[in-house]
């Protein structure tokens, strides 16, 4: 399958673009080049339509790692304007599937996450309007991207699976202690990674609607997310668990 | 009471204006320069200190959410200015408008949410939008997804008046009739009435309305959440 993908050299891309590789042609684009890639590599901002339709060109799918947080300009130029961007090649170069990627709060912000547990994809966007308690606005113009991917879907014949992210953890590089806990949303880039190959290879016939969206999370017993839907539909199996962080620590 | 109306080039805007400025100090805003007898600010609504300045003071904002209909920018083209408009600087809007301690914001929306259901059904607030990809549906929507997330946070009270076409009655008499007609002194009305909305015993921060012209031969009343909850009582028919 020939795979395009957005944002291909930023925090997860690389880790995908290695679980792609064995399996996929990859077109990989970001604003800043790799290092060293075996793969063709395209300079694509995601605030230029036409350099994202003219990437898409040739292509079976597009993954969407693509993200800018802080800077409220340009995030949303990249996690709104990006999106419809996205959509827009998807649908004029007749891309039936997609997977895009944010943080778990573009659907379960504050209102919901300071407060619930057992919360499913199933349920309306809450990302609130300050992810962190202030003038940033990654969550909400990354949920109004995944909004405007799922009115393509509404409209157009294209699929979307929104996989969904938090606490992206390097196991190579750990930045957390033994016994301390972790956020209740976790999970390794090569898990991640992982997930965007299984979304790739699934019957798009077996998904339950155009637009579903997923938890990419590790196994853990917090109570608060679930991964049931991504095993049970795409087959997410994770391997990184962390369990030496969410046990308590004891000497004997 | 201190208004802000965004959009000031547009006619609804600056028939807002007109009939508010009777009972409120008006302030007019909009992203290119424009000839009016009331206050006026140009503005960007970008994220520095130049959104703040727009909003501080201001009681209510009454952002129609309207772009110049000759509006154009080198960086972007006119789909992306749409959707960039009705996203980022809604956010910012709102965003200044919280940090200066502005109570309520009335959104202007439209009916072009609801053009996908067949005309023989009883479309009101309590029908999901079904928007088109249409850059100014899709926008329209988007904004109201940016207000709901400030509304529902608390951080700020929203009334939505969603609309069809605005028209003078004396300009359509020989059209042949469109039922998306809404007659501009009853839109102007009907923000009339969101502006004298109370917020019941309920936290009901998100308030959604469909603003519809008098149709005598409807089964029931259009815009009958309208009447009921902030006293919309419009005047004007397009058929007797």
């Amino acid at each position: 399958m020939n795979v395009l993908i957005l944002g291909g050299t930023g925090n997860l891309g690389p880790f995908v673009v290695n679980a792609l590789e064995p399996y996929h042609t990859l077109r990989v684009t970001d604003v800043n080049p790799p290092e060293d890639t075996a793969h063709e590599f395209r300079y694509v901002d995601m605030a230029s339509m036409t350099q994202v339709v003219e990437a898409a060109e040739g292509m079976d799918a597009i993954v969407n790692c693509s993200v800018l947080r802080e800077h409220r300009k340009i995030a949303f130029d990249v996690n709104t304007l990006g999106s419809y961007h996205m959509m827009s090649a998807a649908v004029t170069h007749g891309i039936k599937r997609v997977i895009n990627t944010g943080p778990h709060a573009i659907l379960t912000g504050p209102t919901y996450d300071n407060i619930d547990f057992m919360l499913t994809e199933e349920i309306p966007p809450h990302s609130g309007v300050d992810l962190v308690g202030g003038d940033n606005p990654y969550s909400i113009s990354k949920s109004l991207g995944q909004e405007i991917c799922k009115v393509f879907t509404e409209n157009f014949d294209v699929h979307v699976m929104c996989l969904l992210f938090c606490g992206l953890k390097n196991p190579e590089h750990p930045r957390f202690f033994p016994g301390r806990d972790v956020t209740p949303f976790v999970v390794s880039v090569r898990d991640a990674a992982e997930a965007c190959r299984l979304g790739l290879a699934v019957d798009l016939k077996s998904l339950p609607s155009k637009n579903e969206v997923f938890y990419i999370t590790t196994d853990i017993p917090h109570g608060k997310f679930s991964n049931a839907k991504a095993k049970r539909i795409l087959g997410f199996a994770p391997n990184d668990k962390f369990e030496v962080v969410w046990h308590k620590v004891t000497d004997h | 009471m201190n208004l802000l109306i965004t959009g000031a080039a547009s006619e609804l805007a600056q028939a807002l204006a007109s009939r508010l400025s009777e009972n409120h100090h008006v302030r007019l805003t909009d992203i290119v320069n424009i000839k009016t007898e009331f206050e006026f600010i140009e503005c960007e609504l970008g994220h520095d200190e130049t959104t703040n300045e727009l909003v501080r003071g201001m009681d209510c904002i009454i952002h129609l959410a309207e772009l110049p209909s000759d509006y154009s920018d080198d960086s972007l083209d006119s789909d992306n200015l749409t959707i960039d408009f009705m996203t980022r600087c809604t956010y910012n809007l709102l965003w200044a408008a919280v940090e200066e301690k502005v109570k309520k914001a009335v959104y202007g929306s439209t009916l072009k949410l609801f053009e996908k259901y067949d005309d023989d059904l009883t479309v009101n607030e309590n029908w999901r939008p079904l928007p088109s990809t249409d850059p100014y549906v899709l926008g329209k929507h988007l904004g109201e997804f940016t207000c709901k997330e400030f509304a529902r946070t608390g951080k700020l009270q929203i009334t939505c008046l969603r609309f069809g076409q605005v028209v003078r009655v004396e300009d359509v008499k020989d059209q042949p009739y469109d039922p998306t007609w809404i007659e501009i002194r009853d839109l102007v009305h009907a923000f009339e009435c969101a502006l004298g909305e109370k917020t019941p015993g309920l936290n009901r921060d998100w308030s959604v309305f469909h603003i519809e012209a008098d149709a005598p031969d409807a089964d029931y009343p259009p815009a009958r959440r309208a009447r009921g909850s902030i006293g919309f009582d419009p005047k004007y028919r397009f058929r007797e």
